[in-house]
């Protein structure tokens, strides 16, 4: 036998043993994983078991002829009568009566629509320096390029101020 | 000498030395080939239960989840899944005398110090008599069921002898309520009396078990029926009671009850003698409540179709030699609503008369009062009447609810076909689907079945039935008080109280029958016994508990429309 296949030879053991090693590991993790579920499905049927138990109990404590003695006797309950249902809008309608003589006016809530001489919304005051919030305040970089466009059309209503904003008050 | 020994090649003793040599290697050879085989042999057993174990003996057996969670038989639930029956995993608690294993005795205490600790754990226990079990040498039951909580008390006692098994049992959730229809499972596992004896098979499959049954009753329903049908029934100590809420468009059953019931969950002698069902196995003259039918029978083939003509009223009716009479005078003459509305025999028996035996015995055949009623449940009972040709008398009788007797659940479908433009369908204990209604027969006209419901609402507004015009809810019905038969002709003192009601009467969805048997004159009743004092109240009270839960909503602007009709009856109505 020469030194060379002597060598190969072992190499082949080698190899022949870490893969022999490899595939015990492997069956170690299968069989761990394998009790793994099988300890999940067990407990799975436990507490299914558990949950019908409860769900029985619940049932045969809350059976009708006990709900029917406790509305009976303990709330005094009685089955709704015809007046105590509404079946339509119409039938809602008809429960009320129309505004007798000499009765005070009925309480208006005011609405008011967009369009039209409608002030402007109120816009968020800075609780620093008591001024409107406007977007140049916010975001002055954008203001100074553009100041012709965005300084004095603050009118956008809903103004966020981000998180961390510098608020400068030099920016009219 | 010594040169003379010296010189001979092998000497003696060399040769001996080689002999026990050789002898030895032997010996030693030997003891290991002994001791190899000894090995070998070892390794061929060891070898040979390894192929035992392997091959021969079974490998031990794993569940899977599946298996684990089926149930040992099948759960019952009602319309809407509420659970009406399931399996439930109980122990029990029995004395095994050989528990130890040896010759010893078999409890470490004493019987008396253990059936102390026993009493302390179930108070009812007959110590007595446990003593008795304990110091016997018999595997005896203790106790049928323990609580878990009880079980773990029972171990802390410590004596291997009381052994706590697993049981499979059968619990009942809503305890006696629809006992009739469930039934009960006996100690062999199998379903007796109600539908766990008609659904044995499906129950105990293995492949179909893992499913519930839904039935067709609603619980809701079927507790409000009991409910109502006790209180009834103990205010007028009636010795019992029977009542049922069916669904006229497919014949679904939302709810039967038998009074007195039986507790499911424990069967016992009184239990035992409870377990005939009045609703579908005992057959009674259901009385008065037979006048619509054979009013409709009448309408349907033409013979009545002038609502006002007149029938005289005031003299017995004579045929073949039996007296025909109201409960009392209704007037010289009625029409047909008015005798509807008072309910009288003698105006009836003529109607009849008009229409002929034959012609009713085909309406009463149609609407299967000649057979069984249809439902799954096994107690059906056979309607008593008679076979053959009917004669003129027969047929009078029968027109008012006389000589024929038949169960609630008969009366109930026949009231149905009435009321739901005149469709027959047999009646089932089984949820129906969409669309999976049996097709049914026709019986009676649309026409008639119109007609039919504005007069049962006028019986209900003006007539006998008023005490079951529930508000809002467009209840019609019919009451009937009839004498039970007993030997040679009826008991004076012994009636049958049925009210047979339909609701809401504009478009009619369910049909409520409520009957009682042998009622009293009490101060709940006003000191009557008919109906119209004790059964109808019943209905009048159960409509409103049931009416919003079934999707009938109390109006009282809506009513079927009594224009036509009204003014037959005006004057004459109380």
């Amino acid at each position: 036998m020469t030194k060379q296949s002597r060598i190969r030879r072992m190499g082949w053991i080698a190899v022949l043993a870490i893969c022999t090693a490899f595939y015990v590991m492997l069956v170690f993790k299968v069989n761990a994983v394998h009790s793994d579920v099988v300890r999940a499905e067990r407990k799975i049927v436990l507490l299914e078991q558990q949950k019908s138990m409860l769900e029985t109990e619940f049932e045969t404590r809350s059976n009708q002829l006990q709900l029917a003695a406790w509305n009976r006797v303990d709330f005094g309950y009685s089955a709704p009568t015809a007046e105590q249902f509404v079946e339509n809008e119409r039938q809602l309608a008809s429960l009320g009566s129309p505004r007798a003589v000499g009765a005070p006016a009925p309480i208006r809530v005011a609405g008011e629509t967009s369009d039209g001489d409608m002030p402007d919304f109120p816009k968020l005051v800075s609780p620093l320096t008591g001024k409107p919030v406007t977007q140049a305040l916010l975001e002055p970089e954008v203001a100074e390029k553009g100041s012709a466009r965005l300084v004095g059309g603050g009118s956008s209503a809903s103004v966020r101020i981000p998180l961390g904003a510098v608020i400068r008050t030099d920016v009219p | 000498m010594t040169t003379l020994a010296a010189q001979c090649p092998i000497p003696a003793g060399r040769i001996r030395l080689v002999n026990i040599r050789r002898r030895t290697l032997l010996v030693a050879q030997l003891r290991v080939l002994l001791v190899g085989l000894a090995f070998v042999l070892l390794a061929g057993a060891a070898l040979m239960r390894l192929t035992w174990l392997g091959v021969v003996q079974p490998a031990p057996t794993e569940r899977s989840m599946a298996e684990a969670l089926l149930p040992p038989r099948g759960e019952i639930t009602d319309r809407n899944g509420v659970p009406l029956a399931r399996a439930f995993p109980a122990y029990a608690l029995s004395f095994n005398p050989n528990a130890m294993k040896d010759s010893g005795p078999p409890l470490v205490k004493s019987p008396e110090e253990v059936a102390a600790e026993l009493k302390a754990i179930f108070p009812d226990l007959d110590v007595a008599e446990t003593v008795q079990k304990l110091s016997g040498n018999k595997r005896e039951y203790l106790r049928r069921r323990v609580l878990p909580e009880e079980a773990n008390k029972v171990y802390a006692i410590g004596e291997l002898a009381l052994e706590l098994p697993r049981e499979p049992d059968r619990q009942y959730p809503q305890g006696r309520m629809a006992a009739h229809v469930l039934g009960y499972v006996d100690a062999n596992e199998h379903g007796r009396v109600g539908m766990e004896a008609v659904l044995d098979k499906q129950l105990t499959d293995p492949a179909l078990r893992g499913k519930p049954v839904a039935l067709s009753i609603d619980a809701r329903v079927q507790g409000a029926l009991e409910d109502e049908l006790r209180r009834g029934m103990l205010s007028v100590d009636a010795v019992g009671a029977a009542g049922l809420v069916l669904d006229v468009d497919t014949g679904e059953i939302l709810a039967l009850a038998s009074l007195p019931e039986f507790d499911p969950n424990k069967i016992d002698a009184e239990g035992e003698s409870n377990m005939f069902n009045r609703v579908t196995s005992e057959v009674y003259e259901l009385g008065s409540t037979f006048k619509p039918l054979t009013v409709a029978a009448a309408i349907d083939d033409g013979v009545v179709t002038d609502l006002s003509k007149r029938y005289p009223s005031d003299e017995p009716l004579k045929v073949a030699g039996f007296l025909i009479r109201d409960s009392h005078s209704m007037g010289p003459t009625l029409n047909v609503p008015e005798a509807l509305i008072h309910s009288s025999n003698i105006v009836t028996a003529q109607v009849v008369d008009d229409l002929g035996a034959q012609r009713l015995q085909r309406v009463m055949r149609d609407l299967g009062m000649e057979e069984r009623p249809y439902i799954e449940l096994p107690a059906r009972g056979y309607p008593l009447y008679e076979k053959g040709e009917w004669g003129r008398l027969r047929a009078m009788t029968v027109g008012y609810g006389h000589g024929i007797a038949v169960t609630p659940l008969h009366l109930a479908s026949a009231y149905a076909a009435m009321v739901n433009g005149g469709i027959w369908r047999p009646a089932t204990l089984r949820k129906l689907g969409p669309g999976e209604a049996p097709r049914g027969r026709r019986v009676f006209k649309a026409s008639t079945s119109a007609r039919m419901n504005q007069l049962l609402r006028m019986i209900v507004t003006y007539g006998t039935g008023r005490s079951a015009d529930a508000p809002g809810f467009r209840v019609g019905g019919k009451t009937g008080s009839a004498e039970k038969s007993s030997k040679g002709g009826y008991a004076r003192t012994k009636l049958v109280s049925t009210f047979a009601a339909a609701f809401p009467m504009d478009k009619p969805r369910y049909v409520v029958i409520a009957m009682l048997d042998e009622p009293k004159g009490t101060v709940a009743s006003s000191y009557q016994r008919t109906a119209a004092w004790n059964a109808a109240p019943i209905v009048g009270r159960l409509v409103p508990r049931i009416g919003p839960l079934l999707g009938v909503l109390p109006d009282e602007t809506r009513d079927i429309d009594l224009t036509d009709l009204r003014p037959l009856v005006e004057g004459s109505a109380e």
